[in-house]
């Protein structure tokens, strides 16, 4: 019987690679016979985005390199090459949020990368100091009212959703989020733990409804009059007005879309997408030039032309919609920090009752 | 001396070959367990004690249990209607009422949610109508606990609806006559004789599905609920500590295997041998026309809301915006791959269990109890599980490896839903039928061959099947484990869905739908067919 289970699930292994999609990819057992191999860059990235493809295959075209993708969750990808240890593939991971990046690091699977041309072009907060991460594209958490029931000056400032005038007036999203987890580590940065978990026992307070949706839920939460504020990223709002669904463009135009500074009016609270070059790459040269390729017009356009981010380095062109956001002034904070306080935000979320 | 020793071999690979098939299923789990208990406590495991422990586990049995009383109240009265009773559209509800099981709990969780929530169509038009906002009325909200409830009724339902109708349409045939001639009829025949008659199969069906359900990650992640399923995956990725992480899985197996045992006690001695072979299918009465229209509109409002609202909204969503760039190909064909392997790996390892521990009780206790922690622990735990064995051997997670061991997970994980048909099958045999292969000296492959395989025939249909349908709706561990170029369209539709683009989600959701309704049809058909033999 054992027998057999084993010749089945052999031969069916067998039947399912040769015919796999990417059979005709190359696999990591290197072939001797084989002339000069083609060099592979190993991409671990928790983006999932159609124009992402068109950016690799440029990429592809430009160094004659063939990039492999292995797309999943950050915390998935972060404990899978954890259990890979020295055996990874991956040469690069790409992760939405400092915060995410942040943990890579942490877990030592990156490694610190110097290369001046890439670190002119990058703001030096948007950078880990030793070259660990590089922030690729740029993402602000802000907030969408009810133009009918506010005014812009009732939240211009974060601590402004704290006030009791705002009860039963909130939607936002889980606290394991991490958009939310790292909104929390600034604020614990900027204003202390205390403070910190004040706001989110307030904001709890003023909640419309248990947390739950996404970004995307909340606004139109607030389109259809559940509650009349939500925090929310930029790109959720600027994606639903330029959705191909109608009843998407009527709730996106439902709403003002504001950045709220922290009170002591230090700008906005700006995240990054990223990118690192893992310690256990065999092609760190490849992977920093990779890194490159992101810091151009080109890239640029790639990383954002879909997911609405904004360009990190000033050249680039906005992608199309983006132009509707208001102005605003980041917050210096290094964004090291959001990672940092991470376990800290969560506990306090959890003590604060934000589901 | 040599008949001694073969006879002994023969006797201890009884016992081998079982205990090597139960090490396989357990492995990944034990992996898991392991890891969670020898891990030191944290600061974080203190803090998920004392705020977080209590409010995830209640919230889970109370999604438990809300989610038992819906399969019940809906699976059990629609098996009996299709089964005793004649009335417009029994035919196609009889096989109807299978359908959600081809829909996976997140992917219902994403269209009821757009469907019903705020901004959906139903609330839109109520507000259109009325020129209500959306805090003028009450409407029962989705995103909630009993919202999650019935999300993971719905899809899991067919579940018991099965067995409570292979039971009732395999009703001895005596017992319903002798309890129709004491004049019981109608809702007392249903109450009194033929659910308690049916109990077994009916709790089997349920720990089953509950089962499912406790496991579930993807609609309670959806939809916002702190599930222990959810709390889980928090320890893990906020937290970052895969010890706490296995920790709380502890608990969701405990949790499991209390249902193990109360369906053990509540099954009461299973398998009342049957000595005669008089299975045959209770005439159906025909209904009353006010009867029948009742019956036929339960049967029709359960397929519409279990089935074709949700497919219907999707379905919806996609020709609104229309498919993505990239090509839905790739991602279909290893769903299928996946599935196939997955399945027949976990049927082999059923397959061992249900035929090698029948004399053991000991070896079956132990393969049940294997089984129903791989199925009880969520896939993410079992893919933690199965890296944590990759990186105790020093092998890579890539190419080949990573599928062995995503195929390894799916027969750990599946094997205890392909258990319950092929031992049902198993059961149904007279005993006196293994007495009398025994007494021939039939032995080895000869008897696999020549008995065991045709009288568990009708099983391995359901069995393999359901397996297929099961591999094919992954998700958590497909994430973690999947090789390059191995995305399958579950791990689409849910990076779609995660990223609040569900127009996106859309066709890998209807395609996993698709891709699992071929095999509920045909064991739809089968049932129905092998249903009618027998009357």
């Amino acid at each position: 019987m054992i027998k057999h289970r084993f010749l089945l699930a052999t031969a069916s292994v067998a039947l399912a690679a040769a015919c796999s999609p990417s059979s005709d990819a190359p696999t990591d057992t290197v072939d001797v016979a084989t002339p000069p191999a083609q060099q592979v860059l190993t991409v671990y990235s928790s983006r999932h985005y159609d124009s992402d493809q068109l950016m690799y295959k440029a990429f592809e075209d430009i160094t004659g390199a063939k990039v492999e993708v292995r797309e999943s969750k950050a915390d998935q990808l972060l404990e899978t090459m954890k259990a890979e240890g020295d055996n990874s593939p991956a040469d690069i991971v790409i992760a939405a949020d400092a915060g995410s990046l942040w943990k890579f690091q942490d877990a030592g699977l990156t490694q610190p990368i110097t290369d001046d041309g890439i670190s002119a072009l990058i703001p030096a907060n948007y950078q880990q100091s030793e070259g660990h991460w590089f922030g690729v594209a740029r993402r602000v958490r802000g907030v969408v009212y009810d133009p009918t029931r506010w005014e812009a000056s009732d939240v211009t400032a974060w601590s402004d959703l704290t006030d009791t005038s705002k009860e039963g007036e909130i939607c936002v999203r889980s606290s394991s989020n991490i958009y939310n987890l790292s909104l929390m580590g600034e604020q614990i940065f900027r204003n202390d733990s205390g403070n910190a978990g004040e706001w989110a026992k307030s904001i709890v307070s003023n909640m419309a409804r248990n947390p739950q949706g996404g970004d995307t839920d909340q606004i139109r939460a607030v389109a259809a009059g559940e509650c009349s504020i939500a925090i929310v990223n930029h790109y959720y709002w600027v994606r639903l007005a330029s959705s191909a669904s109608e009843a998407d463009q009527v709730a996106a135009s439902a709403v003002n879309f504001i950045v709220p500074s922290f009170e002591d009016g230090r700008g906005a609270h700006v995240n990054i997408t990223g990118a690192a070059v893992t310690s256990t790459s065999d092609a760190p040269e490849l992977a920093t030039q990779f890194i490159a390729y992101l810091l151009t017009d080109e890239g640029q356009n790639y990383l954002t032309m879909e997911t609405k981010e904004l360009p990190i380095t000033e050249t680039a062109a906005l992608p199309e919609g983006v132009e509707a956001l208001p102005e605003f002034t980041a917050s210096p904070t290094p964004l090291e920090v959001f990672g940092k306080n991470q376990a800290e935000a969560q506990r306090l979320y959890d003590l604060a009752g934000w589901n | 001396m040599t008949t001694a020793i073969m006879t002994t071999w023969r006797e201890s690979r009884s016992y081998i070959i079982p205990a090597v098939v139960i090490s396989i299923v357990a492995l990944p789990v034990i992996f898991a367990v392991w890891f969670g208990v020898t891990a030191g406590g944290t600061s974080t495991w203190d803090h998920i004690v004392q705020n977080r422990l209590l409010p995830y586990t209640l919230t889970t049995l109370f999604v438990l249990l809300l989610t038992a009383v819906i399969i019940i109240l809906i699976a059990v009265p629609a098996a009996w209607l299709v089964s005793a009773f004649e009335f417009p559209g029994r035919r196609f509800y009889e096989w109807g009422l299978i359908l959600p099981l081809a829909m996976p709990g997140y992917v219902m969780a994403y269209a009821w949610a757009n469907f019903a929530g705020t901004s959906g169509p139903v609330q839109s038009s109520l507000r259109d109508a009325t020129g209500w906002s959306a805090r003028d009325y009450w409407f029962p909200d989705i995103y909630s606990a009993p919202g999650l409830a019935f999300i993971l009724g719905t899809t899991l339902f067919p579940y018991v609806y099965i067995t409570a109708r292979a039971a009732f349409t395999t009703q001895s045939l005596a017992t319903l006559e002798v309890a129709r001639s004491l004049g019981a009829n109608g809702a007392s025949l249903f109450i009194r004789v033929a659910v308690p008659a049916a109990r077994p199969a009916i709790i089997g069906g349920l720990s089953l599905a509950l089962m499912e359900a406790a496991a579930d990650y993807g609609a309670a992640d959806f939809l916002g609920i702190q599930t222990l399923g959810v709390g889980i995956v928090r320890a893990w990725s906020s937290f970052g500590e895969p010890a706490t992480a296995a920790r709380l899985a502890l608990t969701l197996i405990m949790i499991a295997f209390l249902f193990l045992i109360c369906a053990r006690v509540l099954q009461g001695k299973q398998g009342s041998q049957l000595t005669t072979a008089r299975w045959l299918t209770p005439t159906r009465s025909k209904l009353t026309t006010a009867n029948a229209f009742a019956a036929s509109a339960f049967c029709a409002s359960v397929i519409a809301v279990a089935f074709f609202i949700p497919v219907g909204r999707l379905v919806w969503l996609f020709l609104e915006t229309g498919p993505g760039r990239s090509s839905i190909w790739p991602p279909l064909q290893s769903s299928v791959l996946l599935g196939l392997a997955g399945a027949i790996a976990a049927f082999l390892c059923g397959l061992t269990y249900v035929l090698a521990t029948r004399h053991s009780a000991i070896l079956k206790s132990a393969s049940r109890l294997a089984a129903s922690a791989g199925y009880a622990a969520p896939g993410v735990v079992l893919g933690l599980g199965a890296l944590l064995m990759l990186k105790t051997t020093g092998f890579a997670l890539t190419g080949t490896i990573a599928l062995i061991l995503l195929i390894w997970v799916y027969a750990s994980r599946f094997t205890s839903a392909g258990l319950e048909p092929l031992q049902s099958a198993l059961g149904r045999a007279p005993k006196t039928l293994d007495f009398a292969t025994r007494s021939l000296g039939t032995t080895g492959i000869r008897r696999l061959l020549k008995v065991d395989l045709p009288v568990i025939a009708p099983g391995i249909l359901a069995a393999s099947l359901i397996l297929f349908v099961e591999a094919i709706k992954e998700l958590p561990a497909t994430l973690m484990l999947r090789p390059f170029g191995w995305d399958t369209l579950a791990v689409r539709a849910h990076a779609y869905a995660t990223d609040e683009r569900l127009a996106e989600a859309t066709l890998p959701s209807l395609l996993i739908v698709l891709a699992g309704l071929g095999p509920v049809l045909l064991l739809s058909w089968r049932l129905s067919k092998s249903a009618r033999t027998q009357s």
